[in-house]
């Protein structure tokens, strides 16, 4: 069974749940909206994201976050002994955005979850105006500052690992697939965990946080 | 209009107030309602476009319960609010979030409802959050009646007499709301689904459209009532002492995240108004037409200041307090202060030394008011791109990004944090009903929950761990190493380097101490959409009025012309 939650709601939802498995404020704010954005293109991010940070949960940053050769960031970026994070390892690429632009190719060796690694280094192309193609297994997507494009075999888009992913500076295409702005329909078993996952972010309520959030007068007046 | 490039008034960023004093917590819990509010943008252009108005649905049984359709038509679209009135018995009114059912509940539609639609709301509206509602409803709100101003009216007009003018006025509102969410919200259509549209891109017109509709419908149903109890023998409410009706609103700490959650609206919306401020100070003469206008506004203000009432002992010192300045003030422009050179900055910067923050603030609002014209754009400069905001430029060296902590954020920087009374507070999202709760840090449980709000607390960490970090790399590496390194950082940084270009984007006082007052943070929001009367019940929670004054739909707009079957 399916349900619909705005996209306001995926993304809030997401960067809680991200908090709740132990990523940081910043990173679960990534997380958050690269659940959004695939969820605005009716892809099945957030399901995805939910497996992935479940898989994640409670683990070590270090363990996921990418290395970076000291030498150059041309070199393949990899994870110390797990599948590279798609959400830290986006974020990073997204981070870097400039050394895209400047025609270099980011490569990465045994990523987990391609698709969300590309939603989230897919957030930075608007603000510098550039479109970012990431490619994994035998399909490429490209992101656009509106958009997306997706060429080769669409089942490689939901792979929980790859081995080899390149990102890279593309030109002269134009996005096929526009952002959405209404609801999207998420399976509502995969909805109730979001929910149960997120609720871990707030706290119980005691008396003292009663007593001093309300007016403690009458409102029948 | 491009806010920064095409600014018609240059000479005016040589009076514009900085930052570090306007985002103090104690002056922006002195803001008033300006003409860039919020409220009176929507009103200019619903009457700027002559947009017609209807009631296509009225279905309300003599005690007043049912439903009601307000539409109002503009040139391109639609809108309606849908309103359902209930029984609600007084042991369950309450303006608390945590409250289950209310007086009346509201949705704005995008269009006009069907009879399948209105069945569908029906089943969903008066749950409110615990309802579902879709992408063809913009914002879901409800409101309590105030059932001291609310009886009293339907008995006087039942009778054919009129309401008490002081009782009327001391209340000033006949329902408050109680919550207004839109942008997603439980089912809502979402902001990108509006934002495009030039009638609702400015911060909030479909929630505070919805406000004034809620305001016709109150005084609709009053009336309807008061005619069912009375029969032929019913009044209507007198033109005059309708008009002095507006709709309250009770907010707790649940608006004050959206300050911290923002960074680039707020900044655009503090930017617009300190612009449109120095416009004003850079004049260098006053027309006669303008000191009068200015005068009218004065004594405008004067009078709300004499019907503002509170009974909180913060409130009630600062209301003496401006009782003094509009006094100090009237001296000042009976004299011939108004005919000098520049004389809007010489009136603030007189301010500056002799009033109080309530009373510079009601200046600043004030001298807009004959300016029109000069600052009325900027209303178009408020809303925000907030993408362009998220995204963090790696490429940004250490030093830079060390060198705007210390030109931007030396009122973090300077608090001594190892001091309990500088952590002493904790914002967190209580399980109880979702919402925004301040927390006592070493007195209550809860703090592994906290929200990431403190920011002047993150700003200091940030310095000291980037200062360490310096030790052992080159200060000319980019940022994004560090944020490899130190991802606790990221939320942190991504507001500090947004303070580049948005200067005005965070509040520059510590909102985690001991002494903290979460009604600044209200009172600087409302002020934004137009509220007046501000009236705190507690540290944590407001009332103020919306739309005291200002026009009814169908003093405003033409009612629909019907078409002829």
């Amino acid at each position: 069974m399916k349900q619909k939650q705005t996209l306001v709601e995926i993304e809030g939802y997401f960067r809680k749940v991200a908090r709740a498995v132990g990523l940081h404020w910043g990173l679960a704010e990534e997380a958050g909206k690269a659940a959004r954005w695939l969820a605005a293109f009716d892809l099945p991010g957030p399901e995805l994201m939910l497996s992935h940070l479940q898989n994640i949960e409670g683990k070590d940053y270090e363990q996921f976050k990418p290395i970076i050769g000291s030498d150059s960031i041309n070199a393949h970026w990899q994870a110390n002994d797990q599948t590279l994070c798609p959400i830290i390892t986006g974020a990073a690429i997204a981070d870097r955005a400039k050394f895209l632009l400047n025609g270099h190719t980011i490569s990465l060796v045994s990523a987990a979850y391609p698709i969300l690694l590309a939603a989230t280094i897919g957030q930075a192309t608007r603000s510098h105006n550039m479109v970012i193609t990431i490619s994994w297994a035998n399909v490429k997507l490209s992101c656009y500052g509106n958009g997306i494009r997706i060429e080769g075999d669409r089942k490689d888009l939901w792979l929980d690992k790859t081995e080899f992913v390149s990102c890279q500076q593309t030109f002269d295409t134009l996005p096929e697939q526009l952002p959405s702005t209404l609801s999207y329909s998420i399976d509502s078993e995969a909805w109730k965990i979001v929910d149960q996952l997120a609720f871990r972010t707030y706290a119980p309520a005691t008396e003292e946080s009663r007593a001093g959030a309300g007016a403690g007068l009458t409102d029948n007046d | 209009m491009n806010c920064t490039d095409q600014n018609p008034v240059p000479e005016a960023a040589n009076f514009r107030r900085p930052a570090e004093v306007v985002m103090r917590l104690a002056r922006m819990g002195s803001f008033h309602q300006t003409r860039l509010s919020f409220m009176r943008t929507l009103l200019r252009r619903l009457k700027n476009e002559q947009w017609t108005f209807d009631k296509p649905v009225w279905e309300v049984d003599g005690d007043g319960f049912g439903r009601a359709v307000y539409s109002v038509i503009g040139p391109v679209r639609t809108y309606s609010l849908v309103a359902f009135s209930h029984y609600l018995p007084d042991e369950m009114r309450s303006d608390r979030v945590i409250a289950t059912a209310w007086d009346a509940t509201f949705t704005l539609f995008d269009g006009v409802p069907t009879t399948a639609d209105l069945d569908r709301l029906e089943k969903n509206v008066p749950k409110q959050e615990a309802g579902r509602i879709s992408d063809s409803e913009i914002s879901l709100s409800r409101a309590n009646r105030s059932v001291r101003l609310w009886n009293h009216v339907i008995e006087k007009l039942s009778i054919g007499e009129q309401p008490d003018r002081e009782q009327l006025e001391s209340v000033g509102y006949l329902v408050r709301t109680t919550a207004v969410y839109g942008s997603g919200k439980f089912g809502a259509a979402d902001r990108l689904t509006i934002c495009d549209r030039p009638e609702l891109s400015g911060p909030f017109q479909a929630e505070l459209l919805s406000v004034w509709l809620t305001r016709a419908f109150a005084i609709d149903l009053v009336e309807h009532i008061a005619q069912s109890v009375g029969g032929d023998k019913a009044a209507v409410i007198a033109p005059d002492l309708r008009k002095r009706i507006g709709v309250g609103n009770s907010t707790g700490l649940g608006m004050a995240p959206f300050l911290f959650n923002h960074p680039a609206l707020i900044n655009n919306w503090m930017m617009a108004r300190e612009e449109a401020i120095a416009r004003v100070r850079a004049v260098n003469k006053a027309s006669a037409a303008e000191v009068t206008e200015f005068v009218t506004s004065f004594e405008r203000a004067k009078f709300n200041f004499s019907n503002w009432n509170t009974v909180h002992k913060i409130q009630l010192e600062k209301l003496a307090s401006l009782g003094d300045d509009l006094e100090k003030m009237s001296v000042y422009i009976s004299t011939e202060n108004l005919n000098f050179d520049y004389p809007w900055d010489r009136f603030y910067q007189w301010a500056e030394q002799h009033l109080s923050l309530e009373g510079q603030e009601q200046l600043v609002s004030l001298i807009l008011e004959p300016y029109g014209e000069l600052v009325d754009d900027l209303t178009g400069c408020m809303d925000a791109d907030e993408h362009l905001s998220f995204i963090i430029d790696g490429s940004m060296t250490v030093a830079e990004t060390l060198n705007i902590l210390d030109l931007q954020c030396q009122w973090a920087l300077s608090i001594d944090f190892d001091q309990p009374e500088s952590q002493a507070r904790f914002w967190y999202t209580s399980a109880e009903k979702l919402e925004p709760r301040v927390g006592e840090r070493f007195n209550e449980p809860g703090e592994e929950y906290e929200s990431p709000y403190g920011i002047g607390f993150y700003i200091s960490q940030l310095n000291k761990t980037l200062l360490g970090w310096t030790e052992t790399h080159s200060d000319q590496k980019p940022i994004a190493d560090f944020l490899l390194a130190h991802p606790e950082h990221r939320h942190t940084l991504r507001r500090v380097q947004n303070l580049k270009n948005r200067p005005y984007a965070e509040v520059q006082d510590n909102v985690i101490a001991s002494d903290m007052l979460p009604i600044d943070l209200l009172r600087c929001k409302l002020s934004f959409f137009g509220a007046t009367k501000f009236d705190p019940r507690s540290d944590r929670w407001v009332r103020i009025c919306m739309y005291q004054d200002c026009p009814h739909p169908d003093e405003l707009l033409a009612r629909k012309i019907p078409v002829l079957a």
